[in-house]
């Protein structure tokens, strides 16, 4: 009781000491028109002047919302979902974590498990801007590029500055208030360092961030809440050098490195079994590039891109001796890419072309000494031409010849129309695909313990189901297995309608209406029984989907120093053969006797995990010299599980209860370079342990930053 | 004083009420969790019939001792496992396997499909209907996940009925029946997705089911 008195009265104090400083320096309408953004069309737009829907979160509010990784900062974007499992993974306009790319200055991450590349490890403190495009964005960025792109801008100024920043949080999951330094809390630190500078043209910057968080376990049924800490680590270092006015050159070499200490007890059917050991994910970026501008009009880049991602997971079991379990997967991804931008006349013309190599070895696969590879040739097209000043017309395709599996093709058409000085609107339709990943063609995967059955990636399945069948072990080969050979990209075609109302310098509104057509959508299905009737399940393309719905996003600047920034998005889908079956009536669920009934479309509630109605809120007092933030996220019900075994998710299933996040900042710059930070998340310490691992409880911290040289 | 009324009365409702409609009817039974059956005109409710529920691990695996419930369609009765080699029986109960009393399971005539559709639909058996028989190891009523009467999550570790299915069945005698089964765990509760394995575990292989017999030989219900 004390002591939460005195963490309201110190935030309080903040808050207060933010709101008697003088100085009106909110935020311009105009001026966020104008930001540039680079991902929309691979060349420098003005956000204002870009055809399709596209968000930017700028350094300064990820800063005021004390974001220390991406899934901090994401979460509090309306229309951005972060899902549970697999680490937290970002759904976008109602698109698993799998159909989003992810971007680190422009080359893609790798390392997913299970289609998830965990937002948590990646940290926040370099970063200059995330640039968020929806829609189908595979005409410039191929596969992953189903859903949208986000792209994660580092600082590169390369001024001379040396800044560091200390930041402890604190808090109890139990209590729910805890003392710094208890024994029961839960602690949060976070140390960082920048520094850059220019000798003789030649700009370096480094970052380092260092993060200790003691850990909550992940897993629902472990019996201690509390498990071993976690260990983050990120360095990157960053070089560049203008031979010339026109020629420059640059490197980026990233290390990120997480360490996890596990040690739990599992209740596997009443026998509990106590794990140790650890898991490491390790990600090494390397990229450089040659630019040269021949003149005004003519612009290249060569791109080099090698990257590494090391997963793995050691275990050991107490109560049965020299037993362990041994999970890796290694991933290398090398690109080599060339894009050219030409100006001529009234259009500017991208054009590029590449090659990638992407190799895996896993233990989750027949031999981890086996190395799986594919490799992609591309290219890609597109054509920004503008008529007159108000419109501006976008066309693109991209072509990705697969070694393993077929060719995509994916085209854009984009259109934006200034209507006034006011309004423009902007109409956009475009492909989008996702190659199969090593999982869905290697994995190799028996379940010994519950009964045989075996998961195999369609390539291997092949391989191994004909092996048997040579062997007289198969009983039966199912129907699905003629599929097996021609495992095609996950197809979706999406449409955004939308546009932007800026009435004056204080108020935007942004708005779109989507709706994603998504085809071939792969899934595990049962190809063939062995003899002794174990079934062998492999990956198939069977479902099409769609997703639709609406956003909109009002930014408003209602007091001098006041902003309220306010995001809605409402989510509709369905699985196309689900609504076959209901319509059909071949669909049944359950009265409340439990008698089963058919079930009516008013029932259907499309694909699980997804929360129809998600908003966010947020109002900031900012004076450039001191601010204060409170910061709502509110996410409706989702579905978990299907309760009544029909298949389909309807309103007899089993939801994850709708919540409401409430996170307060405050800050104040002080002179000679000194900045400090204080805040509480989750304020109300929402808390849901089973659908909502990754949700903390209620935190508190103090930041402080310090300018050393700038 | 009022609310002393209000209870009486309705309590009054609620067992004359009862009693005017079924005479069989027995006062409600305390324990939620006990076997029990019910009858309501031609149909039958059937609670938490226990179906070789788990005792033990073996392998880290949950395992019962191994015996079968045994049911009587015609009499709405459990039988006894020492009758299991009469035709005193219809349906017999194991985990989630389902036997008829015929081919490999027994002495009598029985067979069985799982019929598409509501309970209530099923007016008549379909002229066209395929009677299955039991040969091991495969049954009448055929096992696995999505192929016969229940589903199976791998994620939850929960087992559901699928509801409209229908198991069709020819008892012992060569008369027929319907069954729906309801629930497949204690009290005739799916528990929730976030219980413990220790729960989903000591709860399960409870059958809750309704049927309806028809005595008169024909295939209409």
């Amino acid at each position: 009781m004390h002591m939460k008195k005195t963490n309201i009265l110190f935030l309080l104090l903040i808050i207060s000491s933010s709101l008697f400083a003088q100085d009106d320096t909110s935020f311009n309408a105009n001026k966020t028109l104008n930001e540039i953004v680079v991902t929309a069309t691979r060349t420098e737009r003005k956000l204002g002047n870009v055809a399709v829907p596209v968000r930017i979160i700028n350094q300064k509010t990820i800063q005021q919302a004390g974001s220390l990784r991406l899934k901090d900062i994401l979460q509090e974007q309306a229309g951005l979902f972060i899902t549970n499992g697999f680490g937290a993974g970002v759904q976008m306009q109602g698109l698993n974590p799998d159909y989003t790319l992810l971007l680190l200055d422009g080359e893609p991450l790798v390392g997913r498990t299970a289609g998830v590349l965990d937002l948590n490890r990646l940290s926040v403190g370099n970063i200059k801007k995330i640039e968020i495009v929806k829609g189908p964005s595979s005409s410039l960025y191929g596969s992953e590029a189903m859903a949208g792109v986000i792209n994660i801008i580092t600082d590169n100024t390369f001024k001379k500055q040396l800044n560091t920043g200390l930041r402890y949080g604190f808090g109890d999951p139990n209590e729910g208030w805890a003392f710094p330094g208890g024994k029961k809390t839960f602690n949060n630190i976070d140390l960082n360092l920048q520094a850059g500078t220019t000798i003789n043209k030649l700009g370096i910057q480094f970052f380092s961030d260092a993060n200790y968080l003691d850990g909550i376990s992940f897993r629902p049924f472990s019996i201690e809440r509390i498990a071993q800490p976690i260990w983050r680590m990120t360095n990157q270092l960053q070089f560049n050098y203008p031979f010339s006015q026109k020629t420059k050159v640059t490197l980026s070499i990233r290390h990120a490195y997480d360490h996890i200490k596990q040690e739990f007890a599992v209740s596997n059917n009443g026998a509990v079994t106590n794990s140790y050991g650890r898991e490491s994910n390790k990600d090494l970026n390397i990229s450089s590039a040659i630019i040269h501008r021949f003149n005004d009009n003519i612009k290249t880049a060569l791109r080099l891109y090698a990257t590494e991602y090391n997963g793995s997971q050691k275990l050991y079991f107490r109560e049965i001796p020299d037993s362990s379990y041994n999970d890796e997967f290694k991933q290398h991804f090398y690109r080599v890419e060339n894009q050219s931008d030409f100006s001529w006349k009234k259009s500017t013309i991208t054009a590029g072309a590449g090659v990638a190599f992407d190799q895996a070895n896993s233990t989750r696969y027949d031999n981890i000494s086996s190395r799986k590879q594919n490799t992609i040739l591309y290219g890609f097209i597109q054509d920004e031409w503008r008529p007159s000043e108000k419109i501006t017309v976008i066309a693109g395709v991209r072509y990705d010849d697969n070694k393993l599996f077929a060719a995509a093709a994916s085209p854009k058409l984009a259109v934006r129309y200034a209507v006034s000085k006011k309004l423009s609107i902007k109409g956009s339709v475009g492909r989008g695909f996702k190659a199969p990943d090593f999982r869905q063609l290697y994995l190799n995967f028996t379940n010994n313990a519950a009964g045989g059955y075996s998961v195999f990636g369609s390539i291997d399945a092949v391989k191994i189901i004909d092996q048997l069948n040579q062997s007289g072990l198969i009983a039966e080969i199912k129907e699905d297995y003629a599929k097996l050979k021609q495992l095609k990209p996950e197809f979706s075609t999406g449409y955004n309608i939308g546009g932007t109302y800026s009435a004056n310098d204080k108020l935007i509104i942004n708005f779109n209406i989507f709706r994603n057509d998504i085809e071939n959508l792969i899934d595990a299905r049962e190809v063939a029984i062995r003899k002794n009737g174990t079934q062998i399940f492999s990956y198939i393309n069977v479902k099409n989907a769609y997703t639709q719905g609406a956003e909109t996003e009002v930014k408003y600047n209602i007091f001098k120093n006041i902003e309220i920034n306010a995001g809605y998005q409402l989510l509709i889908t369905a699985d196309k053969a689900d609504l076959q079956k209901i319509k059909s009536e071949s669909v049944f669920t359950r009265d409340v006797n439990g008698y089963s009934k058919v079930m009516s479309r008013s029932d259907y509630i499309g694909l699980p995990n997804r929360s129809r109605n998600m908003a966010n809120f947020k109002i900031t007092y900012d004076n450039q010299q001191c601010f204060a933030t409170a910061r709502i996220i509110y996410r409706s019900k989702w579905a978990v599980a299907d309760k009544d075994g029909n298949g389909v998710y309807n309103t007899n299933d089993e939801f994850a209860k709708g919540f409401v996040q409430l996170n307060l900042s405050a800050g104040r710059q002080f002179t000679k370079g000194i900045r400090l930070q204080a805040g509480m998340d989750n304020v109300f310490n929402y808390q849901d342990t089973n659908n909502l691992p990754n949700l903390q409880g209620r935190m508190i911290y103090i930041t402080a930053q310090f300018k050393l040289i700038q | 004083m009022k609310n002393r009324l209000f209870f009486s009365v309705l309590a009054a409702i609620v067992i004359f009420g009862a009693c005017k409609k079924d005479k069989t009817v027995v006062a409600p039974p305390a324990d939620p969790y006990a076997f029990n059956v019910t009858v309501s005109g031609n149909l039958v409710t059937v609670k938490n019939l226990p179906a070789d529920t788990i005792v033990g691990l073996v392998n880290g695996q949950p395992v019962g001792i191994g015996k079968y419930a045994f049911f009587n369609l015609r009499t709405n009765s459990w039988v006894p496992n020492s009758d299991s080699a009469s035709t005193n029986w219809d349906v017999a109960f194991s985990g989630t396997t389902i036997r008829i009393n015929g081919g490999t399971s027994g002495t009598g005539s029985g067979g069985a499909f799982v019929w598409v559709g509501s309970y209530n639909n099923l007016t008549t058996v379909p002229a066209d209907s395929t009677f299955r028989i039991d040969n091991y190891p495969s049954y009448a009523i055929t096992k696995g996940s999505g192929k016969g009467w229940y589903s199976y999550d791998g994620a939850t570790n929960l087992l559901t009925p699928i509801p409209g299915r229908v198991l069709v069945i020819r008892t012992a005698n060569g008369k027929y029946a319907k069954i729906e089964i309801l629930n497949y765990y204690r009290g005739g509760v799916t528990p929730s997705a976030s219980a413990t394995d220790e729960i989903k575990t000591s709860e399960q292989r409870y059958y809750t089911f309704r049927f309806t017999y028809q005595s008169n030989g024909t295939t209409t219900f």
